[in-house]
């Protein structure tokens, strides 16, 4: 699964640890979904794109591979 | 996951506390036959015997050493591995269950190489360190992770 969070976040001009914080989860977390190491749950997902007032799928897109 | 389970992050310092300690006793325990004279333990009239009794209740005597050892070892172990992390998360949590099937394979496969590699008392003591190997090594692999991901993500944020 692709994201732009690095891109949501520029507009925002927020830091990873502030994205962390108001979506309740590490750093590290943030860190590794950028990164495309790790997946979100439904929920973590939903609350990014409830920060960065967005859709979902303007967020995340599925990749061939998915 | 979340409350599952799962004690309050302060339980990890008690279990750190516990286990080290009780680690190096057992070391000593294995190979250099230590034990504590005040744990000793002997019924009135009872001689002292290689084949003792099978149960708590039964037993002649006994140096309770390692029974107390084990019983440390295992609880610290236990403290350490169950603790919530401050900041746990869905992705902690996976990293968690992840390190718990990477610990218990690791582990049955080093037993299997143990039982075709090792005999007599050699194998005793290698089944004494197994009782505490899955939760050593579930321990040092989600420890591991997570402070070489700590360390990573501080030089990292932007």
């Amino acid at each position: 699964m692709m994201n732009n969070i690095r891109v949501e976040r520029a507009i925002l001009n927020i830091t990873q640890a502030e994205l962390a914080e108001r979506v309740g989860v590490s750093r590290q977390t943030i860190h590794a979904i950028e990164n495309n190491k790790y997946v979100p749950s439904t929920i973590l997902a939903l609350k990014m794109a409830q920060v960065f007032n967005k859709p979902v799928e303007q967020i995340f897109r599925l990749e061939s591979t998915d | 996951m979340f409350t599952k389970f799962l004690l309050p992050p302060a339980a990890a310092r008690i279990g750190w506390w516990l286990s080290i300690p009780s680690l190096v006793l057992m070391f000593a325990v294995i190979h250099y036959d230590f034990h504590f004279e005040f744990l000793e333990f002997s019924r009135a009239g009872a001689d002292q015997k290689f084949f003792d009794e099978d149960f708590l209740w039964t037993l002649k005597s006994n140096n309770f050493t390692d029974e107390i050892g084990t019983i440390l070892l295992l609880s610290g172990l236990i403290l350490i591995s169950f603790a919530r992390q401050p900041d746990e998360d869905e992705r902690i949590a996976q990293i968690r269950l992840e390190s718990l099937l990477w610990a218990v394979l690791i582990n049955t496969l080093l037993i299997i190489l143990c039982t075709i590699l090792f005999y007599q008392i050699l194998f005793l003591q290698v089944m004494a360190y197994n009782i505490a190997t899955t939760l050593l090594l579930f321990v040092t692999r989600f420890h591991g992770i997570l402070y070489f991901e700590r360390r990573k993500s501080v030089s990292h944020d932007e």
